[in-house]
């Protein structure tokens, strides 16, 4: 069958009003599920597969991959106007997101996080569409000493969000280790820092984390002083994103894109690390570095097409493969298993018209994307204009209800608490959130991967140097902890040097 | 749970008196099910699969909650702890209720904490070589193991993957298999999988369903499938054919059960639910198309072959010293 043989027959499969009902009503449900604080893009595509046995295949999965996608672009919502990343996947748009909405700009920052969104998902599929067998091979090239360096680099990125003094931030990312190591060890199974609570058993839970710091804090803060807002101007969200802050981040957001797709057609890594990683390279890049943190719209820009690059590619493993690249692809693969269809390279040949129906509905989907996110742009961009005193008391209702829902869990609500005091305190003296949740997040995968390479090597430290890819991050690595230490041994520069030296005074 | 005396007291008291009402009409308000591990996995498309038929039968609606953590011990300690009145009921695994109680010291529970309803699913277990290997069959796979760097993956300490591998090598003649071959955790069933693809580990056992896709794309080659019949998709000997017959111990399943002071008529309303359940077509064609056998096991039959199943593995665990202690 020629390649346009394939197309008309995964045209003809895709056209009819069906699909696109699905696909729209997917993407719907996706964005209002991410929107709400706890509920996370996992959790509705769970919630959404039991109806999808009765559909056709194409109809079902394509209303499965609609709800993935709009769950990653819905959690940037809550993330810019409350500070509560709604999937964790978001969290990095809090960085500026929030900062924005602080200043009244809530509706150019959710404008920027729909642009960029719809804009790496777009360049996703078209990766997915174009290079998923080139990339799917690559991918089976990452073992476990693949995953350590390239884990390893990442690590780097907390310097890029350590804000105005390296040391508070390797404090923070040390702190986060830390937590990170509460649970069962991977390789023994013994329980560590659990102090025989089941509860503990299983790690923190991520998202209890994850809300602790970064939304609980600000209701502490109005409480410890309910008039301090009062000065500040929280302007109506009327403004909009403009065509000439699409084109001044447009670099960033095709960057960011591009590290989506390459950590995306990875299995197992997600796609928190992605925005990160996309934001603090835009960081590294960007002429005003100083400003990212406080409110650079090309921030948000980065960090949401790093997070969106991600959601066509884990679909590289998939079909490609026949492996689930997370949690999300893994639920989707039990959607093609209902109808008897087995995802892999045999795939390409026997069910050819399905996976070109489902690269047309991607395709398509992107668009959905687009009129669907503005539409729910318009209706919650409002939230910005709620006063502080009604506010900041719902997103507390709001926080403990999403830590509950995830894992029907009246502990998680209490660790949610714990971390809140944590990250107040961390506010108060300057220290960032951000290198905390990054290394909370890699933590675990460089120590589970470290010790699964020593397993296969026998201890023998060699196999951390097994081939390119390896030397490849080594190499990265080095050259930034290189300009790292660089610019901190070059001190402060004159206009930082009010930033460094205020935080020693509290 | 912190109760003051004299709350504990009345709580008794009203327990007591709530008990008998709930024999009465059983149920009377909606069930909440507790389902140990995350969504979209093997138990939780099972348990869903099941739970609308389920509903259906019971003439009230199932509260279906993922409890995730520790390889089920988080949701199953949750059960293990509630009322016993039937309205908090766990999907039990093989791996929450077999494996890891045969293997870790420390569990805060044991097999004798809960009463069982039913088991519902039957998982056979597969092991698989990555194809082009140089393993052809299972005999190949002990002498590589015997001659030593043979490894393979699992979804973490304590799960039904480890100890399938053990079990597989252990009956076929390699001796010390815990140090002959090199075992790799992973951190779920997809990743360890993906880890005899990417060439991580030589061969890995796990559910059919697991591997089904994999197999069918010739990716990896099945060597050997522990039913006594031979398994459609899976073109591999049976351990029944291979002169094992011990090994046919080794499936995986999925079951229900509460807290073990769960009434007996709570049980009997189960078995009622379960016979209607089962016969639900969709619930059916949900369970055949990822491999799994539909099996209804009573509430007695239950308990037998699950005590049955812990006592093979606390054999092999006790023989090997694989025992998890701290």
């Amino acid at each position: 069958m020629t390649f346009l043989d394939s197309l008309m027959a995964g045209l003809s499969l895709v056209s009819n009003l069906e699909v696109f009902l699905a696909l729209g009503l997917g993407v719907a449900i996706g964005v209002i599920a991410g929107a709400i604080p706890g509920m996370s893009a996992t959790m509705a595509v769970a919630l959404t597969l039991p109806f999808t046995f009765s559909m056709q295949p194409v109809t079902g999965i394509l209303l499965l991959l609609g709800v993935y996608k709009g769950g990653i672009f819905g959690g940037s919502i809550p993330a810019i106007l409350i500070k509560t990343p709604g999937t964790p996947a978001s969290s990095a748009t809090v960085m500026d997101g929030y900062p924005m909405a602080e200043r009244g700009e809530a509706g150019r920052a959710l404008g920027m996080a729909l642009w960029a969104s719809c804009t790496a998902d777009l360049v996703s599929n078209l990766s997915l569409i174009l290079f998923a067998g080139w990339l799917a091979s690559f991918a089976l090239n990452f073992g476990p000493p693949e995953f350590f360096t390239l884990i390893l680099f990442s690590l780097t990125i907390i310097a890029g969000v350590s804000g105005e003094s390296l040391l508070r931030g390797a404090f923070s990312a040390l702190l986060g280790l830390l937590l990170a190591t509460v649970g069962l060890d991977l390789i023994y199974g013994t329980n560590r820092f659990t102090f025989g609570d089941p509860n503990m058993m299983g790690g923190l839970n991520f998202i209890a984390v994850l809300i602790g710091l970064f939304a609980i804090p600000e209701v502490l803060a109005m409480a410890w002083h309910p008039t301090g807002h009062l000065g500040k101007t929280r302007s109506l969200g009327k403004n909009k994103v403009t065509f000439a802050d699409y084109k001044k981040s447009f670099r960033s957001i095709l960057r960011g894109s591009f590290i989506g797709v390459f950590l995306g057609s990875i299995p197992g890594i997600g796609a928190a690390p992605a925005a990160f990683l996309s934001y603090s390279e835009a960081r590294r890049k960007s002429p005003n570095k100083a400003n990212f943190g406080k409110g650079e719209v090309e921030g948000v820009a980065a960090a949401e097409a790093g997070n969106n690059g991600v959601a066509g590619a884990t679909l590289i493993p998939l079909l490609a493969l026949g492996v689930p690249g997370d949690v999300i692809t893994a639920i989707i693969i039990g959607a093609f298993m209902v109808h008897g269809l087995q995802p892999g390279p045999m795939m390409f040949v026997v069910n050819v018209d399905l996976i070109y129906g489902l690269f047309i509905g991607l395709i398509v989907s992107s668009v959905f994307l687009l009129v669907i996110g503005s539409a729910a742009i318009r209706g919650f961009k409002y939230v910005a204009d709620i006063p502080r005193r009604i506010l900041i008391p719902t997103v507390l209702i709001l926080s403990i209800y999403g830590v509950f829902a995830v894992n029907n869990s009246v502990f998680d609500i209490g660790v949610m608490l714990v971390m809140g005091w944590v990250g107040y305190l961390m506010m108060r003296m300057h220290i960032p959130a951000p290198p905390f949740l990054i290394a909370f997040i890699l933590g675990p995968l460089l120590e589970d991967n470290f010790r699964q390479a020593m397993l296969m090597s026998g201890g023998s430290p060699v196999i951390l140097f097994r081939g390119p890819i390896t030397w490849f991050f080594w190499g990265l690595t080095a050259i930034t902890l290189y300009a790292i230490l660089r610019t901190g041994l070059r001190g402060p520069k004159p206009p930082d040097s009010d930033a460094v030296a205020s935080p020693a005074k509290n | 749970m912190k109760l003051k005396p004299l709350s504990l007291l009345a709580s008794a008291i009203l327990l007591g008196a709530m008990s008998t009402a709930a024999l009465a009409e059983y149920p009377e308000r909606p069930i909440n099910m507790i389902i140990p591990y995350g969504a979209g996995g093997a138990t939780d498309i099972s348990a869903r699969a099941i739970s609308e038929p389920l509903s259906k039968a019971a003439g009230k609606p199932m509260v279906m909650s993922n409890i995730t953590g520790a390889g089920g011990a988080t949701g199953s300690v949750q059960v293990k702890n509630a009322r016993s009145d039937g309205y908090t009921m766990l999907f039990a695994r093989v791996g929450s209720h077999t494996v890891n109680p045969a293997m870790k010291a420390t569990l805060p529970y044991t097999l004798d904490d809960f009463r069982f309803v039913t088991v519902y699913e039957i998982n056979p277990v597969v092991c698989a070589v990555k194809e082009g290997s140089d393993i052809q069959s299972i005999e190949d796979l002990a002498k590589k193991a015997e001659e030593g760097g043979v490894s393979y993956s699992s979804s973490g300490v304590g799960s039904m993957l480890q100890l399938a591998a053990v079990m597989v090598l252990d009956e076929f003649g390699v001796k010390d298999p815990l140090n002959k071959a090199t075992h790799i955790p992973q951190k779920g069933g997809g990743e360890a999988a993906t880890a005899v693809l990417n060439g991580t580990v030589t061969f890995v056992c796990t559910n059919s369903s697991a591997l089904a896709n994999l197999i069918a794309n010739k990716q990896l080659k099945p060597i050997l499938v522990t039913t006594k019949e031979p398994l459609a998709g899976f073109d591999a000997p049976t351990a029944v054919e291979l002169g094992k017959p011990a090994l046919t111990e080794l499936v995986g399943w999925t079951g229900i059960a509460g807290p073990k002071d769960l009434p007996d008529d709570v049980a009997a309303k189960w078995g009622e639910w379960m016979a209607a359940a089962v016969a639900d077509e969709r619930f059916m064609k949900t369970m055949t198309s990822s491999g799994s056998i539909v099996e209804l096991m009573s509430p007695e039959d239950a308990s037998a072959f699950i005590n049955r199943q812990y006592e093979t593995f606390k054999k092999l665990v006790d023989k090997l010293g694989m025992r998890v202690e701290g």
